[in-house]
């Protein structure tokens, strides 16, 4: 059976890095071919070779059964590749319909726009993806991350795709909407769509894939039937060496509780929240995307103040209205998106390192530049950052280094609180360990943690206690002793269910 | 399995009034000022008075149904109004050379497109900031024009020339153009693949590259769309009077951009109408005509210009802010 | 910010700054005297005040497109508070300085609270203050200064113009503060990711405030310095100085985008423009010619500026 793209022998060099060698690649029709490797492994670049935006440096691509060296968007999409991609890209003043059809909407015989069928037809496709509430006049800013994923998939059948290429898909759904995304792939499958599946979620890969490559440092380590790899085999092909322990837990030391939250409330965001946090604990928030987790924390990081409830450090009700004074108080915050909130990526280590305790490296007004690159070597001793040095501009570390330079410019402001959003997303296992390393380490020496994961083998690895929210309440608060996927998981499905029988 | 009831379809006037909002707020205004205007002084209501606003100013509308494309583009044009100088100086020095009138007309208009494709090209190919381009070419084109002309003004002009005089089916020319054009451009605008594309590199240039968008050619042409329509702006511009100055009128960019800013059209990009823009500069030709009826000073006008940029964009911004709050999952 | 690139861009501007002169000296014998030198420093003044604080207000991203407006409001707003409410001189200047501040700190607000970007602030705000400097004054200019006051613009202290030194001591206080200081270090922060800054604790709004009320005050002593060189208050003074400040700005070195820039390299872009001026009158030509010219260097300025930096991590 030819396969509808096939890659051979494709490299790709990025400022004298190379990030793809020598890679072969093929999606046959029918089948969910997943795509897994570490970051860095060389897994985005393939994808946009194959979508038409990268033109490799060597090698072969075949679409169908023209051969080519590289391909515009123009000829991926003529070919039947389509991509929906992490950062959606989609229009948000413009409608659901619009953004379906944009760049190929159906015209009349004068050559305008034809509005009615592009209504029509989209209403079809949406319909087809079991979305029959998403309203095809509706503008696209306005709706909700699952449902703006809906639309891209929509906007890649409407080009008749092929092969559909996607990329972490899942990363931002909540449980019920990745299960009707499943669906909606098996039936696409079963058309004779060709999927390229790239996710770090092995129970999703085992799922759903037919095949399986593994990436890893541009090179490709093997292409698989699923029937014949285990989560265990295909860690190893991506790491390069066995993972016994991901999560490593020493024993807990508790002290005083540091901070207490009554009743917090942000309009219906976060609703009527009450919880503890001791020194020393690691506290996990679990729940689904959109629960009010990252909410809770803005609140008390002070990006968003709360608009009802009382929090109280060391027993001592404050109002946080500014991250500034967050810090002063005590509470440090190691942001979800660490590309945009957590790093200034043109600066230095250094000068990345001393951004939240700049009065500790300036006498007076002035800035002390020796000590600001000494205590960067000293993070960068402590914390095991592989970088060349304080001057090494963050942009060209790893994910997994970057966010240990986010979390050593936060251990500089000698915090009581250190709340972290999804610590190791998107970072390769190797690092992941590293980190989890550091968390417990951290809370030995008294460190009170607030842990918000999406990743439950994580939840349970490290907290001492979960909190599940859902819809921004508290719906349930499992000890260590108690917290097994299926308690945490029960947690967080029962809530959604008691929520749609209401 | 679960049962999910289909969303209510708004109806089509919620819908309608939800789109055009900014368009509706205009128009009343628009009605309003007429209305208080003429009763604290009725000659404002005058057919002459009127006729005037409209007429006399319909060049600005006109201009700013370019603008409005660039800046619905994510762009904007700070010399479009040196730009007009430039052209209505050729124009007329065309006019008295003993060329055809209508290629005086006309030249302009390439002229125009010529002039600011290259602008576009910086822009789109050399990836420059369109502010800072065009704060550069409004220097290269203002200190050009006085350099060139040394100040004299074009004397003489053949009464053929003055188009903007003529009157066709009952109502002067320009009225006309500024009707069908903002017509035949909000068609265009909305039905066709070229306009809506305009739209998306507005709203998010990226994600526009990639459903395959030529976003650097349409830069380019834009901008070239946007210099045409100069070129029209000028033919109503400078057959108004016997004669052509050496400068433009002042702050005529501003007033450009104000009429597209005011009418909705965003100056994040992205949305907006050119009926809004021309409501806009109708408006604003109204609004400096009544401070003449209600006895206020002109030399004020530049400050009701400002303060009117920015109540409409802290209005716009307010509006955003709070949709993006609602949003939020 | 890096040793390697400072010798890139300042370098080069240096060497241009190096060859114009020499140039100019061989143009004219006229062009290497102290006369003449002193002379440009004063006409190069109010353009550099503006200009060197526009280089921070460049580096968070940002741009103030209403200096020349607040120069000539407060220009015009001076001869007022002295001739038409009649205030001491001194006491004028002061409110004066104090207006300017203030229209910056309008800009400041809008930008900060309102979250308008700061392109179509400043476009709003250059219409409303030069509006109020139109409707205010009427075009009516203000005349009859006393003789003290020229001294300011006009006269010297210290054998070089008046002028100079305060230029001079704004530009050390300045540059001090943006390469060595904890608020420069936030504002380069902001300009390369606001964001990450945001929540860092940095203070962000606040550096923003400061830094467009610092414009507008930097415009508003620009506008004494104009009234006492000229002898005169009209309604349309500091028309067009915008554009000299951003190119002077961008000229030295500071990216358009924000978050990389000098006050070095803006002294060295202002040298440069001012020596072109000063070359081009001497040759003869007109001041729109010289209009026409600062416009082609900010144009190519960026562009080749774009093109160097194409590759580099941003």
């Amino acid at each position: 059976m030819t396969a509808l793209v096939r890659l051979q022998g494709v490299s790709e060099s990025f400022a004298g890095i190379r990030v793809l060698r020598d890679v072969d690649f093929d999606v046959q029709p029918g089948e969910v071919h997943a795509l897994l490797g570490e970051n860095g492994a060389g897994k985005s670049t393939l994808i946009k070779i194959i979508a038409g935006t990268h033109a490799p440096d060597s090698g072969v691509i075949r679409v169908g059964d023209d051969e080519m060296r590289a391909i515009t968007p123009r000829e991926a999409a003529k070919g039947g590749n389509a991509t929906v991609y992490q950062e959606l890209l989609l229009f948000p003043d413009l409608t659901a319909a619009e953004n379906i059809f944009l760049g190929h909407a159906p015209k009349t015989g004068l050559g305008t726009l034809d509005w009615n069928q592009m209504r029509r037809r989209a209403r079809e496709l949406l319909d087809s993806l079991d979305s029959h509430d998403l309203d095809v006049d509706v503008k696209v800013g306005a709706l909700s991350v699952a449902n703006r994923q809906r639309i891209e998939i929509a906007k890649a059948l409407s080009q008749n795709a092929r092969v559909l290429i996607m990329d972490e898909p899942t990363a931002a759904l909540a449980d019920a909407d990745v299960r009707r995304l499943m669906i909606v792939i098996k039936r696409l499958r079963e058309r004779g769509v060709g999927i390229i599946y790239v996710s770090h979620k092995l129970p999703e890969i085992f799922e759903i894939a037919d095949r399986v490559t593994v990436l890893r440092d541009g090179a490709l380590i093997g292409t698989l039937p699923i029937a014949e790899v285990t989560e265990q085999t295909l860690v190893t092909m991506m790491v390069g060496r066995e993972i016994d322990q991901l999560f490593p837990k020493p024993e807990p030391n508790f002290g005083a509780t540091v901070l207490r939250v009554s009743n917090l409330g942000l309009g219906d965001r976060v609703r009527d929240i009450s919880f503890e946090l001791r020194r020393g604990e690691i506290l996990g928030l679990a729940g689904l995307v959109g629960s009010g987790r990252t909410e809770l924390a803005l609140i008390l990081f002070g990006i968003t103040p709360a608009t009802s409830g009382v929090i109280e450090l060391d027993g001592r009700p404050v109002t946080i209205t500014s991250p500034r004074q967050a810090k002063t108080l005590g509470i440090a915050y190691v942001p979800e998106d660490r590309g945009l909130q957590g790093l200034v990526r043109p600066m230095t280590v250094a000068q990345n390192n001393s951004m939240a305790a700049l009065s500790h490296v300036a006498r007076g007004v002035f800035l002390d530049l020796r000590a600001e690159a000494a205590k960067a070597a000293a993070a960068i001793r402590q914390l095991g950052i592989r970088a060349r040095g304080p001057d090494q501009i963050v942009a060209q570390l790893s994910g997994g280094n970057q966010q240990k330079v986010v979390l050593g410019k936060w251990l500089e402001t000698a915090p009581r609180i250190l709340i972290m959003d999804e610590p190791t997303r998107g970072i390769d296992v190797g690092a992941k360990a590293e980190i989890h390393a550091l968390m417990g380490r951290l809370a030995q020496q008294g460190l009170a943690i607030l842990m918000i994961s999406s990743e439950l083998p994580e939840v349970l690895g490290m907290s001492d206690r979960v909190l599940v929210m859902h819809g921004g309440r508290l719906v349930a608060t499992i000890d260590r002793a108690d917290a097994t996927p299926s308690t945490v998981g029960a947690a967080m499905a029962a809530a959604s269910h008691a929520g749609e029988a209401a | 399995m679960t049962v999910t009831a289909p969303r209510a379809r708004r109806s089509s006037v919620a819908r309608f009034v939800a789109a055009y909002g900014q368009e509706i707020v205009i128009a009343c205004a628009l009605i309003a000022l007429f209305i208080v205007v003429s009763a604290i002084n009725p000659r404002f209501l005058g057919a002459n008075n009127v006729n005037t606003i409209v007429s006399g100013n319909a060049y600005i509308a006109v201009a700013a149904i370019g603008m409005s494309m660039i800046i619905i583009t994510g762009h904007i044009d700070v010399s479009v109004g040196a730009l007009i100088g430039v052209l209505a100086t050729i124009s007329g020095t065309l006019a008295v050379s003993g060329y055809p009138v209508w290629v005086a007309w006309t030249a302009p208009i390439f002229i125009g497109a010529a002039i600011n494709g290259g602008v576009g090209a910086l822009v789109a190919y050399g990836r420059l900031p369109s502010i800072v381009v065009t704060l550069g070419m409004l220097s290269i084109l203002r200190g050009g024009l006085v350099s060139s002309t040394g100040g004299a003004w074009i004397n003489d002009l053949p009464p053929a020339f003055q188009i903007a005089q003529a009157r066709w089916f009952g109502a002067p020319a320009p009225i006309w153009f500024m009707v069908i054009l903002t017509v035949l451009a909000f068609l265009w605008m909305k039905n066709t693949a070229f306009g809506r594309s305009l739209y998306a590199i507005g709203g998010n240039a990226e994600a526009a590259r990639a459903a395959g968008i030529p976003v650097e050619r349409r830069t380019v042409q834009v901008f070239m769309i946007h210099g045409a329509f100069a070129g029209i702006a000028t033919m109503l511009f400078a057959t108004q009077l016997r004669v052509i100055q050496s400068t433009v009128p002042p702050n005529l960019e501003l007033t450009i951009i104000t009429a597209s800013v005011i009418g909705g059209v965003s100056i994040l990009g992205g949305t907006g109408t050119v009926i809004g823009s021309t409501l806009a500069a109708v408006l604003f030709a109204a609004i400096g005509s009544a401070m003449i009826f209600v006895n206020v000073s002109a030399y004020w006008l530049r400050a009701v210009i400002g303060l009117l940029i920015l109540v409409t964009v802290l209005a716009d911004m307010a509006r955003r802010n709070r949709e993006f709050w609602s949003n939020q999952r | 910010m890096t040793a390697r690139g400072f010798l890139r861009h300042e370098t080069i501007l240096a060497l241009l700054v190096l060859v114009a002169l020499f140039v100019l000296d061989r143009q004219s014998d006229r062009f290497l005297t102290v006369d003449n030198l002193f002379n440009q420093g004063r006409l190069m003044t109010e353009v550099g005040l503006i200009a060197i604080v526009m280089t921070f207000v460049i580096v968070t991203g940002g741009i103030d497109l209403s200096v020349g407006s607040i120069l000539g409001m407060t220009a015009i707003l001076i001869g007022v508070f002295w001739k038409n409410m009649g205030l001491p001189l001194p006491a004028a200047i002061g409110m004066g300085l104090v207006v300017g501040a203030f229209a910056g700190f309008v800009n400041g607000v809008i930008i900060t609270r309102f979250k308008v970007p700061p392109l179509i602030a400043t476009l709003g705000t250059l219409a409303l203050y030069r509006g109020i400097a139109e409707g205010v004054s009427e075009a009516r200019s203000v005349r009859g200064y006393p003789e003290w006051f020229f001294v300011l613009g006009q006269g010297e202290l210290w054998g070089a113009p008046t002028q100079l030194w305060i230029f001079a001591a704004v530009a050390i206080v300045a540059a001090v503060v943006l390469a060595y200081t904890t608020f420069g270090r936030t504002t380069y922060a902001v300009g390369s990711n606001e964001v990450a800054a945001r929540f860092s604790g940095l203070g962000v709004d606040g550096a923003k405030i400061a830094i467009y009320s610092a414009s507008g005050l930097a415009a508003a002593i620009a506008a004494a310095i104009f009234v006492s060189r000229v002898s005169t208050t009209r309604s349309d003074m500091g028309t067009g100085i915008e554009l000299d400040a951003i190119t002077a700005v961008v000229l030295g070195g500071t990216s358009i985008f924000g978050g990389r820039g000098t006050i070095i390299g803006t002294l060295l872009g202002l040298v440069l423009i001012q020596s072109l001026k000063n070359g081009l009158s001497l040759a003869g030509v007109k001041s729109d010619g010289t209009v026409v010219l600062i416009g082609a260097v900010l144009i190519l300025t960026i562009l080749i500026s774009n093109l160097v930096h194409r590759d580099a991590t941003r």
